[in-house]
C-alpha cells in the first residue's frame, strides 16, 4: 500500500481562471481613473489599451467611483489645483500646494511631484554641470528625503500601492535594489492591477531563478507580467505559450499582446510570423510608433525597400522626435546602402536616448559598412556598456576585429557572442572561421560541427566543414560533410544564393571515382551537369567512367546495381566519424 | 564624409550622447578648494610675510596647485603649519565670501591680480602661479550663470561642511587625499589604505552613503598614474587589489571615458592572476584607445592601427604571464603580421624581443633570435629593449658556459647604456643579474658584494611617490641569494631576517613571491639534511616539486638516498638526467652526476664512480662553475681515497682547497679539511717506517708501527689492509712475547 501511496505522482496543472472578462473589465476601468487622478500616464495607457480590447460594459454595469472619505473632501480643492499644476510640469508648485494635505491620494501625489522635480532638475543640471567634477555629481537631490520620509511610512505601514510603488522607484534610482524588488512585490500585492509596478519589477529580475523566488499575488494580472517576463528572460516558447492562452482568454483585440508576441517571434528570428502580426498591429492602430523599430529590422532583413520606404514616411509624418522613428529612418538608409545618413539617424536615435540599445548596434553596422572600423568599435563597445548581454554588439566587434586581419583578438568577442546565444549557428561559423584561419584544425571542425548541430541558419557549416577536410586530405571525412550538406540543401527547399551543391558534387564524383565506386561516381557526374560552374567536369568524369568501365568490363559492377537506385549515395565509410571531434 | 562624421559624433568628450563640458579641452574647472588655492595665493602677493615663512609657503603651492581637492579643513591645516597667519586671512577671505552674497564672490575675482598687468608680482603671466591664475580666471569667465551660481552654493557648502558636524549628510571625504597632514609629494607615508578601514569604521552609514563621489580630471589621473607606479615597483603600497577595484569601478561609473582606468584594472586583475577579468579589461581598454587616437591617419604611426599592434601584442603578453604559450604564440603573430603590413619597425622590435622571451619560455634555444633583436633595437635606437636583450643573451650565454670576462664585459656595456638613458629598471635587473652569474660561478663573495650594491641603492626614479626600495623582481633575486649565502655560511638567523623581509615586502599572492618561497623551501631542507632529519626534509620535498619540478625531483633523490632506498634514488636520478640534458641545465647535470657516483659508493663501486666524476668535473671546468668544481675535485679525492690513492687524493685536494676555503660554504669547508686529514693519515708514512725498521730489524717498534697502521686502516674502513697489518702485529706480537711499552712513550 505503501508503495502506491509513493508512487502516484499528481500533476497539478494551474488554469488560469479569468473569472469573466466583465470582471475585469470593471477593474480595468477602476484603476485607469485611480491612475489618471495621480498622474501615473503610462499605466493608464496600459489599461486603457487592454480595457479597449474588451467589450463596452453596459451603463448600470459600470463601477461604482472609489469611496469618498473626509480628508478626500478637504483635500479636493487643493489636489484640483495641484493637479493641474503637475500636468504643466510644475512640479514643486504642485507640491508645494499639497503639503499639509492628508488624504492618501494628496500624499501620493505630492511625493510624487517632488520625485519629478528632483528628476527634471536632475536632467536639466547635467546640460551645465560644473565639469568633470560635478558630473557624476549630478543627481536627484530629493530622493535622499523622500526615501527617508517614505521608509518611516513604510515602517509605519501607512503606504498605498501607489505609494509603495514611488517608494519602490525611489529605492532603485538610489540602487537598493534588494529593497526595491521586495517593495514593488509589496506594492503588486497591495495594488495588483497597477502595471507599472509589475513593470518595474520585471526591469529588476535578472533571471528565472530569481522569478521562482517571488511570490506574487495571484490574479489575471500575473499571467501578462510573467509572459513579458519570459519575453525579456529569452524563454520564448514559454511566452508565446502564455500570450496565446491570453489570447484565448478573450484578449485577442489587444494590441499590446499583439506587440508582443510579434517582438517575440522577431527575437526567435521567425519573420514570417512575426511580419504578419506586425502588419496586423499597423492595421488596428496605424499611429502606432512603439515597436516600429523592430519591426523595421524585419523589413530590413527581408529587404523589403517599398514596406520599409512607406513606413518610415508614414513614420515621419506622425512625430519624427521619436527614437523609434530615428531607427525605422536609419534602417531605411541603410537598405539603401546610404550609410552616412543612416548613422545621422542612429546618432539623432541616441541624443533622444542615450540608453537606446538597439540603436548603437545598429550605428556599429553602419559604420561596418562604411568602413570606418574605430567607429564601430566604439559604437558595439557603446552598446555592450548599455547591456553587457548584448551578443550582437560582441559580435558586431568580433567582426570588426576580423575585417581587420585579427583573427586571435577576435576569437575573445566571438567566444563572448557565443556565450550568450550557445545554440547560434552564426557565431559558432564565425568562430570556427577564425580558427581556421589561425591553424587550429580540430577546433575549427568543432565549431562547424557544433554549428550543424546546433541548426544552421545559413547552412554554411557543413560546407566549410567538408572544404577543411579536403584540405587536410581527409578525403573520406570531406565526402561525408558533403552528402550531409546536399542532403540539407534539398531537404529545405529552397534555394540559397551562396549554395555550392555544384562544389561538393563535383568532389563528390571525384571521390567515389576514385574509390572505383563508378555507380555512383556516374550519379553525381550526371547531376554535375545540372550545373552551369560543373558541367564540364561532370562531362569528364563521365567520359572517364565509361572508359574505366570498358576497360574492365567486370562483374563487380553488378555488385552495386541495387545501390544505384538509390538517390543518395550509400556510405561507405561509416556514418561521419565525427565523434572524435564534436564537442 | 565619415571623418566630418566621426569628429562630429564620436568625440572623445562624449559619453551617452552628452556632450561634456570638457570639450573645449579644458581640464581645468575652478572648484571651492580650488578658490581657497587662489585666496592663498593672493594673500601671499599682497600681504607681508617672514621669509622663512614665506619659503614654506612657496614649497608648498606647487603641490596645492597640482594636487587632489583637499576639504578646507585639511587644507587649512597645510597652510597653518607654515604660516599661521596666512592661514588666518585665508579663512577670513573665505568666510567672507561665504557668508556674504554672490557678489562677493564676483568681487573676489575681479581683484584677483590680472597675470597681464603685474610685471614684477609672482603672478606674471608665464609663472606657475600666473599660469594657474590664468588657467582658472578662464574657467571662471567661462561659467554660465546657473554654473557661476552653483559654484557659489558649492563654496558655502564646502565652507560651512568644515564647520559644521557632519550629520546625516554625506561627507565628502577627497578619497585621493595623500596625507592629511601634509601635501609634501615626497613624504613617504602613504595612508591610503589606512583612510578607506577609517572612513568605513567612522561613518557605519548605509551603502549608498558610503559611495564616494566622482574625481576630477586631474585627480582621476593622479590617482591612477600612482597606483600603476607602485604596482610595478611596490605593490605592498598600492591599494589592496579589492579595494582598487572598488576605486576604479566608482571611477569609471562616473567617468565612463576614463580608459586608463580598464588598463589600471587589467594590472590590478593579473595580480590576483585573474584572467577572465584581465582579458576583459584589456580589451575594453584598446577599443577605448582607438577611439581616441582614431584623429590620425588611420594606419600610420600615430593612427589607431598602431593601437591595434600593441592590442594585439598585450594579449600575447597576457597570455604569456598566464602560462598560455600556444595563445600567446598566436597574438603574437597577429602583432606581427599586423606590424610587418605596417611597416612599424619599433613595434615589430617590442614583438620580436617578446618573441625570444616566449621561445625561451617555452624552453628551447633562441639566442639568434635574441642577437637579431639586440641588433635591430640598437638600430632603431631603442636602448630599453637594446639593452634587454644583452640582458638575456647574456642569461643565456651565462647557462651556455660563455665565460665570465666575456659575459661581464657585455653587462658593462649594457650599463653604461643604462646609466646614459638612466634606465632605472635595467640597472636593478643587471646588478641582480651579475649577483646570480657570480654565484653561479661560485664567488660568494662577488655575489655578496652585488647583492648589497643593489640592496643599497635608493631609487633612481624621478617620481617616485614615497618608495624607498622597489619591490621589483631584481630585488626579490638578490635578497634570495643574499638569504641563500647566509644560509652557506650557516648563519640561520641572518637568513630568518632576510625572509621575513622577503615576506613583508613580497607577500605570498603576489607575482615575485615564488622565488622567496622556493628559496626559503630549499634552506630549509638543507639544514633538515645536514641536521640529520630526513623525515623533516621530505615533506619540504613536495612544496620543492610544486614550485620547482626538476628541483624537487632531485631534492627527492636526495632524501631516498639518505634513507638508503638507493633503487629509487637512482632511477629518480636518471631520468632527471635525461630530462636536464634536454633541457642544457648544465648546474643540475653536475649534481645529478655527484649524486649518483654518491649512489655508486654505498655499493663500494668506487672505481664505477669515477667516470661520472671526471665527467662532472670536465662540465663544470667548462662551464666555469667553480663552486660545483671544487665540490666535485671533494668527490673526486674521496673516491681516490677509497682506491687507496690517498697520495692523488692528497694532490687533487690540494688544488681545490684554496676556492673552498674562500668561497665555499661552511660544509664544504669542513668536509673538504676532514678529507684532507683522513688522506693525511691515509698516506701516513707507516710503512716506510716499517721498511727502516724490517732492515733494523728492530721488531718491537716494527710491531708498534704495525699496530698503528692497522688502527688507521681500521678507521679508515679499509679491512683487508687492516687485517694484513694485524695479521702482521700479531705475528710479531706472539714472537716478542712481551707487553708492548705504550707507544707513545718513546720516539
Amino acid at each position: 500500500f505503501s508503495l502506491l501511496v509513493g508512487i502516484v505522482v499528481v500533476v497539478v496543472v494551474v488554469v488560469v481562471v479569468f473569472g469573466d472578462l466583465l470582471q475585469i473589465k470593471k477593474q480595468l476601468i477602476s484603476v485607469i481613473s485611480l491612475c489618471k487622478e495621480r498622474g501615473l500616464v503610462h499605466s493608464v495607457k496600459w489599461a486603457s489599451e487592454l480595457a479597449f480590447a474588451l467589450d463596452p460594459l453596459p451603463k448600470d454595469e459600470l463601477p461604482p467611483p472609489p469611496p469618498f472619505t473626509e480628508e478626500d473632501a478637504q483635500d479636493l480643492d487643493a489636489l484640483a489645483l495641484a493637479k493641474s499644476y503637475f500636468d504643466l510640469k510644475e512640479y514643486d508648485r504642485a507640491a508645494y500646494f499639497l503639503r499639509g494635505c492628508r488624504s492618501h491620494k494628496a500624499y501620493f501625489l505630492y511625493m510624487y511631484s517632488r520625485y519629478l522635480s528632483g528628476e527634471k532638475k536632475k536632467d536639466d543640471e547635467t546640460v551645465d554641470s560644473l565639469g568633470p567634477l560635478e558630473k557624476g555629481q549630478v543627481r536627484n537631490e530629493a530622493l535622499r528625503e523622500l526615501r527617508v520620509e517614505l521608509s518611516k511610512k513604510h515602517s509605519a505601514g501607512e503606504l498605498d500601492g501607489f505609494t509603495l510603488y514611488l517608494y519602490g522607484v525611489v529605492l532603485r534610482k538610489l540602487d537598493l535594489l534588494k529593497e526595491a524588488v521586495d517593495v514593488f512585490v509589496e506594492a503588486t500585492h497591495a495594488l495588483p492591477l497597477h502595471w507599472g509596478a509589475w513593470l518595474e519589477l520585471c526591469n529588476l529580475i535578472t533571471n528565472i531563478e530569481m522569478l521562482k523566488s517571488l511570490s506574487l499575488p495571484d490574479c489575471w494580472i500575473r499571467d501578462f507580467f510573467m509572459a513579458h517576463m519570459y519575453t525579456e528572460l529569452q524563454m520564448i516558447k514559454e511566452a508565446l505559450q502564455k500570450y496565446q492562452s491570453l489570447i484565448e482568454a478573450g484578449f485577442s483585440k489587444s494590441t499590446y499582446i499583439i506587440s508582443q508576441i510579434a517582438v517575440a517571434y522577431h527575437n526567435i528570428r521567425d519573420i514570417d510570423q512575426a511580419l504578419a502580426l506586425f502588419n496586423e498591429l499597423r492595421d488596428q492602430d496605424p499611429y502606432r510608433i512603439e515597436n516600429m523599430d523592430t519591426f523595421s529590422n524585419l523589413l530590413y532583413v527581408k529587404s523589403m525597400k517599398p514596406e520599409l520606404s512607406y513606413l518610415a514616411h508614414n513614420l515621419v509624418e506622425i512625430d519624427k522626435y521619436r527614437v523609434e522613428t530615428c531607427c525605422v529612418i536609419g534602417n531605411y538608409y541603410s537598405l539603401r546602402s546610404q550609410h552616412e545618413k543612416a548613422a545621422l539617424y542612429f546618432q539623432r536615435a541616441l541624443k533622444l536616448n542615450p540608453r537606446c540599445l538597439g540603436a548603437w548596434t545598429l550605428m556599429g553596422h553602419e559604420y561596418m559598412e562604411m568602413k570606418n572600423t574605430s567607429a564601430a568599435i566604439q559604437a558595439y563597445r557603446h552598446a555592450v556598456e548599455v547591456n553587457k548581454r548584448d551578443y550582437r554588439a560582441w559580435y558586431g566587434l568580433g567582426q570588426t576585429y576580423e575585417i581587420l586581419k585579427m583573427p586571435f583578438y577576435c576569437l575573445y568577442y566571438y567566444r563572448k557572442a557565443h556565450q550568450l546565444r550557445p545554440n547560434d549557428s552564426r557565431m559558432l561559423v564565425a568562430l570556427g572561421e577564425s580558427y581556421e584561419k589561425l591553424s587550429q584544425h580540430v577546433e575549427a571542425k568543432k565549431c562547424y560541427w557544433r554549428a550543424y548541430s546546433v541548426g544552421d541558419v545559413e547552412k554554411m557549416a557543413l560546407l566549410k566543414l567538408a572544404k577543411l577536410h579536403e584540405q587536410l586530405n581527409e578525403s573520406d571525412d570531406a565526402a561525408q560533410c558533403y552528402i550531409i550538406y546536399i542532403q540539407d540543401i534539398f531537404s529545405c527547399g529552397e534555394q540559397l544564393e551562396h549554395a555550392e551543391v555544384s562544389t561538393a558534387l563535383r568532389y563528390l564524383g571525384q571521390y567515389y571515382f576514385k574509390n572505383k565506386l563508378y555507380d555512383e561516381a556516374s550519379l553525381c557526374a550526371q547531376r554535375c551537369c545540372d550545373y552551369n560552374d560543373a558541367r564540364e567536369e561532370g562531362k569528364a568524369l563521365l567520359r572517364q567512367i565509361s572508359q574505366v568501365r570498358d576497360q574492365a568490363e567486370t562483374p563487380s559492377a553488378e555488385l552495386f546495381a541495387p545501390l544505384s537506385n538509390n538517390n543518395t549515395p550509400v556510405r561507405r565509410v561509416s556514418p561521419l566519424n565525427l565523434s572524435s571531434f564534436t564537442p | 564624409m565619415a571623418s566630418v562624421h566621426e569628429s562630429l559624433y564620436f568625440n572623445p568628450m562624449m559619453t551617452n550622447g552628452v556632450v561634456h563640458a570638457n570639450v573645449f579641452g579644458i581640464k581645468d574647472w575652478v572648484t571651492p578648494y580650488k578658490i581657497s588655492v587662489l585666496a592663498l595665493l593672493y594673500e601671499m602677493t599682497t600681504s607681508k610675510i617672514s621669509l622663512p615663512e614665506r619659503r614654506r609657503l612657496n614649497k608648498l603651492i606647487l603641490p596645492l596647485q597640482q594636487g587632489p581637492d583637499l576639504t578646507l579643513g585639511q587644507f587649512l591645516k597645510t597652510v597653518e603649519d607654515c604660516c599661521p597667519q596666512t592661514a588666518y586671512a585665508v579663512k577670513l577671505r573665505l568666510h567672507e565670501m561665504a557668508d556674504g552674497e554672490l557678489k562677493d564672490m564676483e568681487f573676489f575675482f575681479s581683484t584677483l591680480p590680472t597675470p597681464f598687468t603685474a610685471f614684477d608680482s609672482e603672478a606674471y603671466k608665464t609663472s606657475v602661479v600666473g599660469l594657474f591664475m590664468r588657467h582658472m580666471l578662464l574657467a571662471y569667465n567661462k561659467l554660465s550663470f546657473s554654473q557661476v551660481y552653483k559654484l557659489y552654493k558649492s563654496l558655502q557648502q564646502y565652507y560651512h561642511s568644515h564647520y559644521a558636524k557632519p550629520t546625516d549628510r554625506q561627507v565628502d571625504v577627497p578619497v585621493l587625499a595623500a596625507d592629511d597632514s601634509d601635501m609634501d609629494l615626497t613624504s613617504t607615508e602613504d595612508t591610503v589604505g589606512d583612510r578607506t578601514d577609517k572612513e568605513e569604521l567612522d561613518t557605519p552609514l548605509h551603502e549608498s552613503e558610503l559611495r564616494r563621489g566622482p574625481l576630477s580630471q586631474k585627480q582621476a589621473e593622479y590617482f591612477l598614474a600612482r597606483q600603476a607606479y607602485l604596482l610595478k615597483n611596490d605593490e605592498n603600497k598600492a591599494l589592496k587589489p579589492a579595494a582598487l577595484q572598488d576605486e576604479l569601478n566608482n571611477m569609471l561609473k562616473f567617468n565612463p571615458d576614463f580608459a586608463e582606468a580598464h588598463y589600471l584594472n587589467y594590472l590590478n586583475s593579473m595580480r590576483v592572476q585573474d584572467i577572465f577579468i584581465s582579458t576583459h579589461s584589456l580589451l575594453h581598454y584598446f577599443d577605448r584607445l582607438i577611439l581616441s587616437g582614431s584623429e590620425g591617419k588611420s594606419n600610420g604611426d600615430e593612427g589607431y592601427g598602431r593601437s591595434l599592434r600593441y592590442a594585439a601584442l598585450n594579449l600575447a603578453s597576457l597570455h604569456c604571464r598566464f602560462g598560455h604559450y600556444q595563445q600567446a604564440d598566436l597574438a603574437l603573430q597577429e602583432a606581427i603580421r599586423i606590424a610587418q603590413e605596417s611597416n612599424d619597425h619599433v613595434c615589430l622590435q617590442h614583438c620580436l624581443s617578446w618573441l625570444y622571451t616566449l621561445e625561451q619560455m617555452k624552453g628551447s634555444d633562441s639566442s639568434v633570435l635574441t642577437e637579431d633583436s639586440v641588433k635591430m633595437a640598437a638600430h632603431f635606437c631603442l636602448p630599453y629593449l637594446a639593452s634587454l636583450g644583452i640582458q638575456s643573451l647574456v642569461q643565456q650565454g651565462a647557462i651556455q658556459g660563455k665565460t665570465a670576462h666575456e659575459l661581464m664585459d657585455a653587462l658593462k656595456d649594457t650599463d653604461i647604456l643604462h646609466w646614459k638613458h638612466s634606465l632605472s629598471e635595467l640597472i636593478e635587473i643587471s646588478l641582480a643579474q651579475t649577483t646570480s652569474i657570480w654565484r653561479m660561478y661560485g664567488k660568494s663573495t662577488m655575489a655578496l658584494q652585488q647583492a648589497q650594491l643593489l640592496l643599497n641603492m635608493s631609487s633612481l626614479e624621478p617620481v617616485n611617490f614615497g618608495v624607498q626600495q622597489n619591490n621589483t623582481e631584481a630585488f626579490a633575486v638578490a635578497l634570495c641569494h643574499l638569504a641563500e649565502l647566509h644560509a652557506e655560511q650557516g648563519l640561520y638567523g641572518a637568513v630568518a631576517e632576510i625572509l621575513l623581509h622577503l615576506k613583508e615586502q613580497f607577500p605570498p599572492h603576489t607575482q615575485h613571491a615564488k622565488l622567496w618561497m622556493l628559496c626559503d623551501l630549499k634552506i630549509q631542507f638543507e639544514r633538515h639534511m645536514n641536521e640529520g632529519k630526513y623525515h623533516l626534509a621530505e615533506p619540504q620535498v613536495t612544496a620543492i616539486a610544486a614550485l620547482n619540478k626538476t628541483e624537487g625531483l632531485y631534492r627527492k633523490a636526495q632524501v631516498l638516498k639518505a634513507l638508503n632506498r638507493s633503487t629509487e634514488a637512482y632511477s629518480i636520478l636518471q631520468r632527471l638526467q635525461v630530462h636536464c640534458e634536454k633541457t642544457k641545465c648544465t648546474e643540475m647535470i653536475i649534481r645529478v652526476m655527484l649524486s649518483t657516483a654518491e649512489l655508486h659508493w654505498e655499493s663500494c663501486g668506487f672505481s664505477t664512480a669515477l667516470p661520472f666524476l671526471l665527467q662532472a668535473l670536465a662540465l663544470a671546468r667548462q662551464h666555469h662553475l667553480q663552486a660545483l668544481a671544487s665540490e666535485t675535485v671533494l668527490h673526486l679525492a674521496f673516491t681516490q681515497l677509497m682506491l687507496g690513492v690517498p697520495e692523488q687524493a692528497l694532490t687533487v685536494l690540494h688544488e681545490a682547497m684554496e676556492p673552498i676555503l674562500a668561497h665555499g660554504a661552511v660544509m664544504d669547508k669542513g668536509r673538504a679539511l676532514l678529507l684532507t686529514a683522513r688522506c693525511q693519515m691515509a698516506c701516513f708514512c707507516g710503512s716506510a717506517a716499517a721498511s727502516y725498521f724490517s732492515m733494523l730489524n728492530c721488531k718491537e717498534r716494527l710491531r708498534d708501527v704495525y699496530y698503528l697502521q692497522a688502527q688507521l686502516y681500521r678507521s679508515l674502513r679499509q679491512t683487508s689492509q687492516c687485517n694484513k697489518c694485524a695479521m702482521l702485529f700479531r705475528l710479531l706480537d706472539q714472537e716478542l712475547q712481551s707487553p708492548a711499552a705504550p707507544i707513545s712513550m718513546r720516539l
